[in-house]
């Protein structure tokens, strides 16, 4: 893994910030979240242009092989900017996850491919519960034929419905076992699920006999889940600061220029409080997700204590934020028009993707030997 | 209390109870209770009303004049405890009619013979045409004028946010009179006619995908100058007033889930949800599904005070609480919803009523704790009405509104 230097962060977060300022506006945002696939084939192309989908994906298999506090980085603009993409279903959580199962042979081929984002894939690990612990896992695998069948639902999973290629976790007589699955096969059912925040993609999956090819994993399965779900929470971590921190960019400049009884509604104590309150959450947000993401790479650090922290903070500034941004803009938030909907619905569901802040409250808890 | 006053308030209880016992059939009672109608007050519903306020219980505690019996307050909450029983629409207008409320106490004769009958059978639709986009919080500051001709006035200007304006026959109009004194002096309040061609009303999609309320743009209106309640220039008053009752009937309730999937048994939703996601054994979810409940509860016993002080009388400040209470009371709900059901809250649509539910009460709690005033505003009422806390200083109060800084 290379490690950037802090000007060379610094310029590849101002490059994403200019490719999202030209091109995941609100007015694009609100054109692509109507749209069936939900992500604009230009802008993905671009972002493979700059190396952003293939970041955290090895030099050896055609990424930039950067960890991730660049990672981190880049999802603070894209939150910013409520980018629509298959970017932390492919780029991150299935390409980690392939890296981390370590299969050389099928990574040789599948991640040049996901790394340019010319493949989407997508990776199935929960089923109904939404539970992001082994128990959550609802597939079973069988031999046959000398290869494997597939049986069973997975839920909630990103861009599903775009995916070119299925990573597939499921339950084996000899414990959990990873699959590569072709999502056009006729076992194969996708289900598009309609979403409160129309920036996202999700869909559930059902497998009825689906032919399956085995992973070569390396290491315990749900080992290399961790380490694809760790580096998906640092993602997401960046994006919920990088949301929360331009719904109060866009709040305070509001509360400068809206005037009641003949001055500035930020000049009411009520509102310059609630500010007040929420830059203290932002500024939290941001700080927790650095922190997990150099905690994350660096091995000898409390990873998991750093990003449950960062799991529940991030989500919980976002939410926070973006909720009392609609009451302090008053009833034109309340206004499909006005874009504080927008993230307000984007923080709910980041709160809920990789499991609740109570769940991660609990972790952060375990890991602190509580 | 005398005795006769108990004997009397015994055989009104009878008396009620006797009249829904023939009339609030399972027929009638089955068909509205099963309404999922917010908007729309159906045929049926209206049938009901006209039933009740025939019989005199819609507004007992006015004058017989105007469909009540002149009974005191006390003796009128107990028809309204009779009705709730049984879970009857219809009574204790006299409390929670908003429109006719009003309209009784500053308007002028024809208007109420024309319109307090059919308010009060929901006969006609109404809105509130205050709102501006230069005016919300600082309603005192709106800009929409209404100039006397003749008999009439001549209405211009611009209203926001006017919920149910498409559906409208008459909306509560507050507009400029007078520019050369103080904000709060040149105002009146009209009832203002909405099916004209000076009217045009453009629906506004809201956060919640519905298209409720509206922006209104009054081009050359007529508005008959008998449809003006209270004095030309008093119209701040009238306001206040209406503002009062809006904001107790905002803190006694608000709408509810829309996905029209009902529950079944009569358990608390939030324990019922809990318990169909397999999660009431959760001691974090318990504590906090306990202090939601509360929260409710707690406001309910308010009400029922405030309610208890109003009949004997005197006035109440805990009536001012219900409002801010229940925004909290519909923010925790959606809160807790999603937090109980999780992953699943990504979802809508009807195929997810559950998550749809979550979802509408998260957005739409906002409609009570912007809508009628926001929060903000409401502990400033409460602070320095209720408290007796010093006012903020207000820098426009006093001068001529044309003289006013605007956004
Ligand atoms: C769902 C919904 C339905 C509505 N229906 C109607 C309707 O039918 N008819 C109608 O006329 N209006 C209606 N309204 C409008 C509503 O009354 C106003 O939105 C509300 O009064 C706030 O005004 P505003 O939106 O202009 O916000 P602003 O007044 O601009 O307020 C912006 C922010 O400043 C704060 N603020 C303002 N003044 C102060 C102060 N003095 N001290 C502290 N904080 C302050 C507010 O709390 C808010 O957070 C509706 C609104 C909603 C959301």
């Amino acid at each position: 893994m290379n490690t950037l230097s802090s000007e060379e962060r610094n310029a590849l977060k101002d490059s994403v910030s200019k490719l999202m300022s030209d091109a995941s506006t609100e007015a694009e945002v609100r054109r692509v979240m109507e749209t069936a696939q939900g992500f604009d084939s230009d802008l993905w192309r671009a972002l493979s242009e700059m190396g952003v989908i293939g970041l955290i994906t090895d030099e050896k298999f055609g990424g930039s092989g950067v960890g991730p506090m660049e990672l981190e980085a880049v999802m603070e603009e894209t939150g910013a900017a409520l980018l629509c993409s298959p970017l932390l279903a492919s780029g991150v959580i299935a390409a980690e996850l392939l890296q981390a199962l370590g299969d050389e042979t099928l990574n040789a081929d599948l991640m040049p491919r996901v790394a340019t984002g010319e493949t989407i894939a997508s990776a199935v690990i929960t089923g109904d519960k939404g539970c992001w612990t082994e128990s959550g896992v609802d597939i079973s695998a069988t031999a046959f034929e000398g290869g494997w069948q597939l049986e069973g639902r997975g839920n909630y999973v990103l861009h599903a419905q775009n995916a070119d290629v299925l990573i597939v976790i499921a339950n084996t007589e000899s414990g959990l076992a990873a699959y590569t699955v072709d999502p056009s096969d006729d076992a194969v059912q996708i289900e598009a699920l309609p979403t409160l925040d129309r920036t996202l993609r999700i869909a559930s999956v059902r497998f009825s006999g689906a032919g399956a090819k085995q992973i070569n994993a390396t290491r315990p399965v749900w080992e290399a889940v961790s380490q694809a779900l760790n580096l998906a929470l640092v993602a997401l971590a960046g994006e919920q600061a990088g949301g929360a921190k331009k719904v109060l960019d866009f709040t305070v400049e509001y509360a400068k220029t809206r005037i009641q009884f003949g001055r500035q509604i930020g000049s009411f104590q009520a509102i310059k409080h609630m500010a007040a309150d929420l830059l203290v959450e932002t500024e939290s947000a941001i700080s927790a997700a650095r922190h997990a993401a150099s905690s994350l790479a660096d091995p000898s650090s409390h990873t998991h204590e750093a990003i449950s922290l960062a799991a529940f903070a991030c989500a919980d500034a976002f939410v926070r934020t973006a909720a009392d941004g609609v009451q302090m803009h008053g009833g034109i938030a309340f206004t499909w028009e006005h874009p504080a909907h927008l993230y307000l619905k984007r923080a709910r569901a980041n709160a809920q993707l990789f499991g609740s802040s109570d769940f991660h409250r609990e972790n952060y808890l375990k890991a602190l030997g509580g | 209390m005398t005795t006769t006053s108990n004997t009397n308030d015994e055989s009104l209880r009878q008396e009620v109870k006797a009249w829904l016992a023939e009339n609030w059939t399972q027929d009638i009672s089955k068909e509205l209770l099963n309404e999922q109608i917010y908007w729309e007050v159906s045929a049926a519903r209206k049938n009901w009303l006209k039933k009740v306020v025939e019989a005199r219980w819609a507004v007992p505690s006015w004058p017989e004049e105007w469909h009540g019996r002149a009974i005191a307050n006390e003796q009128a909450s107990i028809i309204e405890r009779e009705f709730a029983k049984v879970r009857a629409p219809g009574a204790g207008q006299d409390r929670n009619n908003l429109w006719a409320n009003t309209l009784l106490a500053q308007g002028q004769q024809g208007l109420k013979e024309k319109l307090i009958g059919p308010l009060l059978r929901s006969e006609v639709n109404m809105c509130l045409l205050y709102s501006e986009p230069g005016a919300g919080s600082d309603l005192a500051g709106i800009r929409t004028r209404a100039d006397k001709q003749g008999d009439h006035y001549l209405v211009n200007g611009q209203k926001v946010w006017t919920s149910g304006a498409a559906t409208a026959e008459y909306g509560m109009l507050v507009a400029r009179t007078n520019w050369d004194v103080p904000k709060h002096q040149g105002i009146s309040f009209f009832f203002c006619p909405m099916k004209q061609s000076g009217i045009e009303v453009r629906p506004l999609k809201q956060i919640t995908n519905e298209s409720h309320f509206n922006e209104v743009f009054i081009t050359d209106a007529t508005v008959p100058a008998e449809n003006i309640l209270g004095a030309p220039g008093m119209g701040w008053q009238v306001l206040n007033m209406a503002l009062a009752y809006e904001r107790s009937s905002m803190g006694e309730g608000a709408r509810g889930p829309r996905s029209g999937v009902k529950q079944t048994n009569k358990e608390e939703p939030l324990i019922n949800l809990a318990r169909e996601a397999s999660r009431l054994d959760e001691p974090h979810l318990r504590q906090q599904i306990a202090q939601a409940i509360a929260y409710k509860k707690l406001n309910a016993l308010n009400t029922a005070r405030a309610k208890a002080d109003l009949s004997q009388g005197t006035s109440s400040s805990i009536m001012s609480l219900g409002k801010l209470a229940m925004s909290r009371i519909l923010h925790e709900e959606g809160r807790l919803r999603t937090e109980i059901l999780g992953a699943e809250s990504l979802l809508e649509g009807a195929d997810h009523p559950r998550a749809e539910d979550a979802n509408f009460l998260s957005l739409n709690a906002y409609f009570t704790s912007i809508g009628g005033g926001t929060d903000q505003v409401q502990r400033n009422i409460i602070g320095e009405r209720v408290l007796g806390l010093p006012k903020e200083p207000e820098v426009d109060k006093t001068i001529a509104f044309r003289d006013v800084r605007t956004s």
